[in-house]
């Protein structure tokens, strides 16, 4: 077998990017709340379906239509977080209660999105028949779409923004700290309800934000996030939950395991559908043996 | 001269069980006061129950004249009150700048908050030198000045301080004495709860020894410190007793 190894590593950073918009939101948000809201999936495929949505609607092109979904699933994200977990856990609820909420929370929306929208495949293309977004380019070994330029771009404008504003804004400081210690936080005057609000539409947004991508890269469905969950929470566990700097390790190294171990699949037989067992693996092991993941190598998040 | 703060009749503890029972203290501005007893009497407790850290069953908070029990721990720091918990009192992956900031996230204005944080480098010179160092990687005595620099940056005019003497060194210990010390000079009141009775005695200006969630005995620090009984007491090696000692007053 020939492997296209310059391909292979290009892949693995667009992989890498795609997982690490999509993981952002859940490690901050697990990090402050204290629970993995698997909900965050479901983010993921409300992004894909209103970006589609205004994109056809209101003839918007990629960055307009990206920051409306942007704007609206962060609401969404906020008002399943003030409505829904804030006044489960402020009657008690552990973190078990409040994962399994999230759980029932997801396939509330999973089918309310199916049944609002479509179970049968949308996309992109559809509404953006013309765009350069997929137009392909050939640089010696390397096939490259401009959407996979366009995600990696992504990636990296949201690492480089979110690393200023958690290291030189007041409220950055201020998320670090309340993940931390939440009432030290509290002892120190930050009001830190605000905090957490203020994470979950960021996190719910950026999930959106992935559910774009995803879309475009492939099609969007009702399972469009419930797809990539799953390497998305291997990649907050990798990382260390909470910890930002962790989690884009995390995103590329689980993004480079999944299309090696692609290879190694079509290697010796098998199916790449279970090229997500991979992720599952990482995550398993990274559990047993280092469950702290990698976030003893990035304290300052 | 009335007090700044006065706790009324505490009642507290955690889930339904209640530790502290009847418990009244109260300090004047610019006074050192010092909560002691030994393990487990309810000292940690009854400091916690004054921002809702613990649970207060009974009694009122009052600050400034003004009735606040049950107030958030918001709330209190932009009233006044700044509350150095005993352990986790930094935050150990921000720098030592950083921890001032959320030390001073209520104080408005960039120059306000560059003047306090000035000021707090000043007070404590430590600091100063090692601004950009994780909080984490601080030995137990400089972590103990952040956390109470962390507190004073907000200009708080009660401070309530929970065990900052213990697992330190003599050095280190007396270091934070000597702050104490300063701070009161500055102003401000001090509410210490402590286990380390001598040290906190000796820099206090009145005292109350809590024994099994009660007040034991309460008065002048200097008058506490040279009873003999009591220092027995204090230590721990004879519980019983309290019959002794003068009884607490509630005004």
């Amino acid at each position: 077998m020939i492997v296209n190894w310059p391909q292979v590593l290009f892949n693995s950073v667009v992989t890498g990017s795609l997982y690490l918009i999509g993981a952002v939101g859940l490690t901050l948000t697990y990090g402050l709340s204290n629970f993995p809201n698997f909900a965050h999936a479901e983010f993921i495929t409300l992004g894909a379906f209103i970006s589609y949505g205004v994109a056809h609607q209101l003839e918007l092109s990629l960055l307009p239509a990206l920051i409306i979904t942007f704007l609206i699933t962060g609401a969404i994200g906020f008002l399943c977080y003030r409505g829904i977990f804030q006044p489960l856990a402020r009657g008690g609820a552990n973190m078990i209660h409040l994962m399994v909420a999230s759980i029932a929370l997801g396939f509330i929306l999973r089918y309310s999105i199916g049944a609002a929208w479509s179970w049968k495949p949308l996309y992109f293309s559809n509404v953006w028949p013309l765009s350069s977004l997929w137009s392909h380019h050939d640089i010696g070994l390397l096939s490259i779409t401009n959407l996979w330029l366009w995600l990696i771009f992504a990636a990296v404008a949201l690492s480089v923004i979110m690393h200023l504003i958690l290291v030189k804004t007041k409220i950055g400081k201020a998320i670090r700290a309340t993940s931390s210690n939440p009432e030290l936080a509290l002892a120190s005057g930050i009001n830190i309800n605000r905090v957490i609000w203020l994470t979950w539409f960021i996190g719910a947004g950026l999930a959106a934000i992935a559910g774009i991508f995803r879309g475009a890269d492939t099609q969007i469905w009702p399972m469009t996030g419930w797809d990539i969950i799953l390497p998305v929470f291997a990649v907050a566990i990798l990382g260390g939950i909470g910890n930002y700097y962790g989690s884009i390790a995390a995103a590329y190294i689980i993004g480079l395991a999944e299309n090696i171990g692609v290879i190694a699949l079509l290697a010796v037989g098998l199916s790449t559908e279970y090229r997500v067992g991979i992720a599952f693996l990482i995550l398993i092991v990274t559990l047993i043996a280092k469950p702290q993941g990698l976030a003893m190598l990035f304290r300052k998040a | 001269m009335g007090a700044i703060f006065a706790a009324e009749k505490i009642a507290a503890g955690y889930g339904d069980v209640v530790i502290v029972h009847d418990i009244s203290i109260n300090a004047d501005e610019g006074e050192i006061v010092a909560i002691v007893g030994p393990n487990g009497s309810g000292k940690s407790t009854l400091l916690k129950s004054i921002l809702g850290f613990a649970r207060l069953f009974g009694g009122r908070i009052i600050y400034q004249g003004k009735d606040i029990t049950g107030i958030t721990p918001d709330r209190a720091v932009s009233l006044g009150i700044g509350y150095v918990p005993q352990i986790n009192n930094v935050f150990p992956n921000l720098t030592i700048s950083e921890n001032l900031d959320m030390g001073a996230y209520q104080i408005k204005g960039k120059a306000s908050i560059k003047a306090g944080m000035t000021e707090i480098y000043v007070m404590f010179p430590e600091l100063g030198t090692r601004k950009n160092a994780l909080a984490g990687n601080l030995s137990g005595g400089e972590r103990q000045m952040l956390a109470i620099a962390r507190a004073m940056i907000a200009q708080p005019k009660v401070l309530l301080l929970d065990e900052p003497l213990a697992s330190l060194s003599p050095k280190p210990a007396n270091a934070i004495l000597s702050k104490m010390q300063k701070i009161k000079e500055a102003g401000t009141a001090i509410i210490i709860v402590e286990q380390n009775v001598k040290k906190a005695l000796s820099i206090s200006n009145r005292g109350y020894v809590l024994v099994n969630g009660t007040c034991a005995m309460e008065g002048e620090a200097a008058s506490l410190f040279a009873e003999d009984f009591s220092k027995e007491r204090f230590l721990g090696l004879e519980a019983r007793g309290i019959d002794k000692g003068l009884p607490c007053v509630h005004n």
